[in-house]
């Protein structure tokens, strides 16, 4: 038996779009199946990881815990959307100068979750950074560069 | 995961023995035991459904008594799938009785069990949690059916 | 594959619940879309709380009491300025649950309904003396949260109902905290305590996350240590009690003796904690 689809139309990214996807199908599931925007991605498919975080109105969350029937009608961003930010664009830079980037399978999550951080704290401190980004989990790294790398963001940009 | 525990019953040993080699009664006892069928002199086939909060489960088991000394021990080996979901279960059991000094019956069990699939993925110390909980309704159970309070 | 609603009050939620026999209720979906997504749970249909206005958002009552929606997330909460004094342990305890990310999709009612007896919110609201507004086939009702827990991830929740509210009573001008033991931060507890002052500091009401099936809470160990809070060996007897009440699971997050052991450590430096704040105040 073929899966029942069901048609969702969202904002992705500032445009509208219409899927139609599995019923009852995740966000991370919509986005690489159906509509192939890659950068989430699919490490524990249980909320642990932070690799398929993305934006839901504005609000990090996990793409694979979101249903896309909750999207309805919402506005998803992810890094594919984040060209012209300017603050993700300097955590970007850090991150690559930093060393923070290996693999670069938690590198998305990572940035969404430290943009978010700046925003509502544009001074961190290196524990506040590391709690901040407890949800993302690095196998490559060991989290100092990427500390370094949010950290010296954070202080190109309160200048 | 070892479980372990034992329990009284004001009966005599003879009859506990007896109960407990009967499989209607043991089925009837078991918590969320739907059905029980004799295959030969040693072996059972019997589906049990257990529930922790929302997560249900349905196992077909067979049972086999590997070896029994009667009135005193059985051992017994049960394994059992979850049909076409991926879990396993298996378990080697020891039950022994022996008398008690008011001429009831002292009734130990243990029971060395794994899981392995969907459900391995729950923790172990909530089954054990669960297995006190189910084995506290059994005792329950078996005690009304030898019709004893205690 | 699961069918997906999206009803706009609750008595249109409640009789898709009661329409559908394998159907569930969906609050946040950290926990219950995770367990969909490792075959947990299958529910053939899952009932969206998320667009019933209802269910949102937290106001005060005439008499100053508070009522939080169901699906107020747990980032409003940790960020809700009404929770001071001997509810602030509930902000606490909201802000310490997972990490950003999953406080911005979690709710209070999901958490509850769920009842990890690891999570953070049961020990705050059963220090608050939280009642439970819930709405079922059968009409609404209200529940104590001391009469909630029934056993492990068993709660007196009937097949069908959910949760709509919880209602604090009015905050009281004391020091109230939560505090937990964690293998790493917005891990679940290993063990946690939230504890809260009586208004004339003579007194305490504690309970115990993460060591039972529900928070452990003795009320009458709290009566007999009135007026006691500075006399070592009437802490020491009271948490003797708690020990002796708990019934920890041994898990990857600690073993039960583990947490026994904690039990009597974070309620005295929980206690030093408040009453030097107290102090300082």
């Amino acid at each position: 038996m073929m899966a029942k689809k069901v048609l969702h139309s969202l904002t992705l990214n500032g445009e509208e779009v219409e899927v139609a996807s599995v019923a009852g199908a995740t966000l991370l599931e919509t986005l690489r199946e159906d509509l192939r925007v890659l950068s989430s991605k699919r490490g524990c498919n249980q909320g642990v990881c932070g690799a398929c975080t993305v934006l839901l109105d504005g609000k990090p969350v996990r793409a694979c815990l979101t249903l896309t029937a909750r999207c309805e009608g919402h506005a998803v961003q992810t890094m594919e959307g984040m060209n012209g930010d300017h603050v993700m664009a300097t955590l970007q830079r850090h991150m690559v100068e930093s060393g923070g980037v290996q693999c670069g399978f938690c590198t998305g999550g990572v940035l969404i979750s430290a943009r978010e951080l700046l925003e509502s704290d544009p001074s961190p401190s290196r524990e506040t950074v590391k709690t901040a980004l407890s949800g993302n989990i690095c196998r490559c790294t060991g989290y100092r560069t990427i500390v370094d790398a949010v950290c010296g963001a954070a202080e190109e940009l309160s200048q | 995961m070892k479980i372990e525990g034992d329990f009284e019953v004001e009966a005599p040993r003879a009859e506990v023995w007896d109960k407990i080699r009967d499989p209607q009664v043991m089925g009837a006892c078991i918590p969320g035991c739907e059905s029980v069928e004799q295959v030969d002199e040693t072996s059972y086939r019997a589906q049990v459904s257990v529930k922790v909060g929302p997560i249900k489960a349905r196992f077909n088991l067979l049972v086999e008594v590997l070896d029994e000394q009667p009135e005193h021990t059985i051992l017994s080996r049960t394994s059992g799938e979850e049909g076409t979901r991926a879990s396993v279960v298996n378990s080697d059991n020891v039950v022994r009785l022996t008398d008690t000094d008011s001429g009831g019956t002292h009734v130990d069990y243990a029971a060395d069990v794994s899981v392995t699939g969907r459900l391995g993925k729950f923790g172990l110390g909530i089954f054990r949690k669960k297995a006190d909980q189910l084995a506290g309704q059994f005792v329950e159970n078996f005690r009304a059916k030898l019709g004893v309070t205690a | 594959m699961t069918e997906v609603f999206n009803p706009e009050t609750v008595e249109e939620a409640v009789a898709l619940l009661a329409q559908h026999g394998e159907a569930m209720p969906l609050s946040g979906g950290a926990t219950l879309i995770a367990m969909r997504n490792a075959a947990l749970v299958e529910p053939s249909h899952l009932i969206s709380l998320d667009r019933i206005p209802d269910l949102r958002g937290i106001s005060r009552d005439d008499g100053g009491g508070i009522r939080i929606g169901a699906m107020t997330r747990h980032f409003e909460t940790a960020a809700c300025v009404e929770l001071t004094g001997s509810l602030q342990v509930l902000r606490r305890a909201a802000g310490m649950i997972a990490n950003r990310v999953v406080r911005n999709m979690g709710t209070m009612g999901g958490s509850v309904a769920n009842a990890d007896p690891a999570a953070d919110y049961l020990p705050a609201l059963s220090c608050c003396d939280a009642v439970l507004e819930i709405a079922g086939p059968d009409g609404r009702r209200t529940l104590s949260i001391h009469d909630y827990i029934e056993d492990w991830y068993e709660t007196a929740l009937e097949e069908g109902e959910i949760i709509t509210a919880i209602t604090l009573p009015a905050p009281v001008e004391v020091s109230s905290t939560y505090r937990k033991i964690a293998r790493v931060s917005g891990d679940y507890a290993t063990a946690s305590c939230a504890m809260a002052l009586d208004p004339d500091g003579q007194g305490l009401r504690v309970a115990i996350g993460a060591c039972g099936p529900g928070p452990l809470r003795d009320r009458a160990g709290e009566k007999a240590l009135r007026g006691k809070l500075d006399d070592p060996s009437a802490v020491s007897e009271f948490t003797s009690r708690l020990v002796a009440l708990a019934d920890p699971v041994d898990d990857v997050r600690g073993s039960a003796e583990y947490r026994l052991r904690l039990i009597p450590r974070l309620v005295t430096s929980v206690l030093s904690e408040l009453t030097t704040q107290k102090e300082m105040a």
